[in-house]
């Protein structure tokens, strides 16, 4: 039911209905349909939606793909992934609902005849299912083919209703590549129909980051140069590759997590606040960010690559002795950076970024280490009096918690670090949604805040570009650091340089 | 892990042994985000206790369950469990609940009682099952220290004439009720008849008679004229008639009893439309 049509605002009965956010009758069209974020991640996040009646009632998806496949396999297909990938019960009559407007299309993306064929079966829904010619566009496939796709979709778009693409990442592979593809994209649409995903921003720790920080009235105060020493962030993973040689080859954590997800988080962690919560108020307020991150030099940033080492007691390989992995391969799997956001609120406070793979534990965190106490009048013992840490758990064991010093009971006047924890999960226990839930729900209801502009992009390859030329004039003596360990040493010497350290974990 | 305890100071020293694990020593995490106090006569201890079970673990809070008995000897026999629920990787946290006995004289005054078991700055919710004794002493003074009153007006008896006294309170305490939150599937299905149903005259409601009191309550407050209402009991709501008509049924399962007072628990802002259906429905 929408809140907008203009009759409805007379009519009596719908004061004080708790109405949810449900968008108009569409047909979603997954490109790359035979691909594990199909199966993994989209239609387990379309089921979950579906289950809480969140989806249109008129709705339809189309999954399109090379391999030849019958509507009722790729139906069946996509059960068995919503069974073993979905966060809720399987219940029958919700799959079976779903199921019922779902259809399969193999083609090539650049064969006029399947075009021909998609258009067929997309006109066919609207008939049968009432999609209305509402048409979402998910391009999840290789970035080779998105050239030729948009133009596909944007020379045959529907002419009755409205429609949206949904770009994955990588969007692009430099600031070249990234502005020629906006260009063929704005092309054809307009920059309120382009929703590029990032999934971080859909995790709902990511965005309890601006609840934290613009409903609360005790941080914004604290929340700059004057009381904060510095930032870390650290986007952790203990996986190596898992198959992907080709893509990551090619991308390395630069472009994998660096240019996306890490710069994300500087820039939600660093943004002024928005002057409401607009989609173009908030990723204002994030450009303006990254435009001020001023390029590091050669010896801010660090760059690794994992060799064999131990993942929770199992010897796993080096990088280049992953299956496709060139034997000399130069990717990094590993990125820490020093970076500087040139503005009146950070100016000089640094905000230490590393991000990687096979590293010791899986974890995304946002610290921020505030200044010590200018004159504690204790005698102190052992390290001496600790910052205050304000800790933004992303993933896993979401929440915030908050390091400062108590006494310790008894005489005199020791003191120890505690933690105040605010543990997400324990606190609210109705279950978090997954990002791709949330997501595409704001993209059926045309809600771009949580997804990324194309000057936000723009600005964030600029910076990637900048490091990667730094990275030509040398060749790194990789591998050097053990899987299963926190990086390279050159990434605590980062830090070791201004006398500081990473945070234990 | 029941205790029987006979003071405040007892209740709060049995609390904090039991926020620890015996076996590791280490402290579970308490999370709350309210204090919960539940006026439960004994003859709907079981009910209340099946509600509370399911609970627990979506709203984290300390439960203050009082059973008043004002027909033995004085005094109070109080007893504690912490249960705890896993919370992300090798972590518990601890939930508490109190179960008070109010023998004698002690019923008459619970808020002396219940105000130094509340946990500081965060809200208070006093769940009272049955229908509430509108100016008596216990109620008067648990509605002066909470910040929202929940019942079940199907626990009521002699409705509709029964709500004639419930708007008294409206103005002290933010008032939710469990029978009204059962209707929230079917409003949203009336309300899509408009224009049409804006000429009602008539609804026959087969559920329970306070849900037909209050839909029809609702229908007369919002739309600003007489409808006439004719019931069929049913346990659950299970069809509305406007006019001869039979609305369509809403989509969806009814939500179970512990959800109903959950969805209710995350609610913090006056409902005057609920209000205005109750005083259209006495």
């Amino acid at each position: 039911m929408t809140e907008t049509a203009e009759p409805q605002l007379e009519n009596p009965l719908l004061e004080g209905l708790h109405l949810q956010r449900t968008p108009e009758p569409c047909a979603l069209v997954i490109f790359g349909a035979s691909g594990d974020l199909t199966r993994r991640k989209l239609f387990p996040a379309l089921y979950s939606l579906a289950l809480r009646r969140l989806l249109p009632e008129r709705f339809g998806v189309v999954g399109v793909a090379r391999s030849e496949e019958s509507d009722d396999e790729f139906r069946e297909r996509m059960k068995h992934a919503v069974q073993e990938f979905g966060r809720d019960e399987f219940r029958a009559e919700v799959w079976d609902w779903l199921a019922e407007g779902m259809r399969y299309v193999a083609t090539d993306f650049s064969n006029d005849e399947g075009q021909d064929h998609l258009a067929s079966v997309l006109n066919e829904l609207d008939e049968q299912r009432g999609t209305a010619g509402n048409r979402v566009y998910y391009l999840a496939v290789p970035p080779d083919v998105i050239s030729t796709l948009i133009r596909e979709i944007g020379e045959r778009r529907s002419t009755e209703g409205w429609t949206r693409i949904i770009v994955e990442k990588p969007f692009g592979r430099d600031l070249e590549s990234a502005k020629a593809l906006n260009h063929e994209i704005q092309e054809h649409f307009d920059e309120s129909e382009i929703f590029r995903i990032d999934h971080y921003l859909g995790k709902e720790t990511v965005q309890n980051l601006l609840a934290l920080r613009f409903a609360n009235g005790i941080f914004e105060p604290i929340w700059n140069r004057q009381f904060v020493d510095h930032v870390q962030i650290t986007v952790s993973e203990t996986l190596g590759i898992e198959g992907r040689a080709a893509f990551y080859e090619r991308a390395g954590a630069i472009r994998d997590v660096f240019q996306n997800h890490l710069l994300q988080l500087v820039a939600l962690t660093a943004m002024e606040p928005p002057a409401d919560y607009g989609a173009d108020s908030v990723r204002n307020e994030k450009v303006k960010v990254l435009h001020s991150i001023h390029t590091p030099g050669p010896k801010h940033v660090v760059r690794g690559q994992y060799g064999q080492g131990y993942i929770e007691g199992q010897e796993v390989p080096g990088y280049r002795e992953e299956p496709g992995v060139a034997q000399d391969s130069l990717t990094e799997t590993y990125v820490a950076a020093k970076l500087y956001v040139d503005n009146w609120r950070w100016a000089d406070t640094p905000f230490y970024v590393r991000a990687g793979k096979r590293l010791a534990r899986r974890e995304t965190t946002i610290a921020i280490e505030f200044k010590r106490a200018p004159h504690p009048p204790f005698e102190l013992q052992n390290d001496g009096l600790q910052p205050n840490v304000l800790v933004c758990h992303i993933q896993p064991d979401e929440g915030v918690s908050l390091e400062f010093a108590a006494k310790v009971p008894g005489q005199g006047m020791a003191l120890r670090t505690v933690h105040m924890d605010f543990l997400y999960g324990g606190t609210f226990r109705t279950g978090i949604p997954e990002a791709y839930e949330r997501l595409l729900l704001d993209c059926f209801l045309g809600d771009a805040r949580m997804f990324t502009r194309a000057d936000e992009v723009e600005e964030q390859w600029s910076l990637v570009d900048s490091i990667v030329a730094l990275w030509q004039r040398d060749r790194p003596s990789f591998p050097n650091y053990p899987a299963g360990t926190w990086g390279p040493p050159a990434a605590d010497e980062l830090l070791r340089r201004d006398g500081r350290t990473w945070r234990r974990h | 892990m029941a205790t029987a305890l006979g003071s405040i100071a007892e209740i709060d020293r049995e609390l904090a042994q039991l926020r620890t694990d015996a076996e590791t020593g280490e402290p579970f995490q308490r999370t709350s985000v309210m204090t919960h106090i539940a006026w439960v006569p004994a003859e709907w201890v079981e009910a209340a206790e099946d509600v509370l079970a399911g609970l627990a673990e979506r709203h984290p809070s300390r439960t203050i369950v009082l059973v008043p008995d004002a027909d033995i000897g004085d005094g109070l026999e109080a007893s504690v469990d912490v249960e705890t629920f896993p919370a992300g990787e090798g972590r518990q946290i601890a939930v508490e609940t109190i179960r008070l006995r109010l023998c004698g004289s002690r019923a008459a005054a619970p808020a002396s009682i219940v105000q130094p078991l509340l946990l500081p700055d965060l809200p208070v919710f006093l769940r009272w099952r049955g229908l509430p004794p509108f100016s008596e002493s216990p109620f008067e003074q648990l509605v002066d220290v909470v910040d929202r009153l929940i019942v079940d007006s199907t626990e009521w008896p002699g409705l509709p004439e029964s709500y004639a006294r419930f708007p008294e309170v409206f103005d002290r305490v933010v008032v939710s009720d469990i029978a009204w939150a059962r209707t929230s599937r079917w409003r949203p299905q009336l309300a899509s008849l408009w224009p049409k149903i804006g000429n009602v005259k008539r609804i026959k409601v087969t559920g329970t008679r306070a849900q037909a009191c209050l839909l029809a309550g609702w229908l007369r407050s919002r739309l600003g004229h007489d409808v006439e209402l004719e019931h069929e009991e049913a346990k659950r709501l299970e069809g509305v008639d406007v006019d001869g008509e039979p609305a369509p049924f809403p989509p969806g399962d009814p939500p179970a009893p512990a959800d109903l007072l959950g969805d209710e628990l995350e609610r913090f802002t006056r409902d005057g439309v609920y209000e205005e259906a109750v005083k259209a429905a006495a």
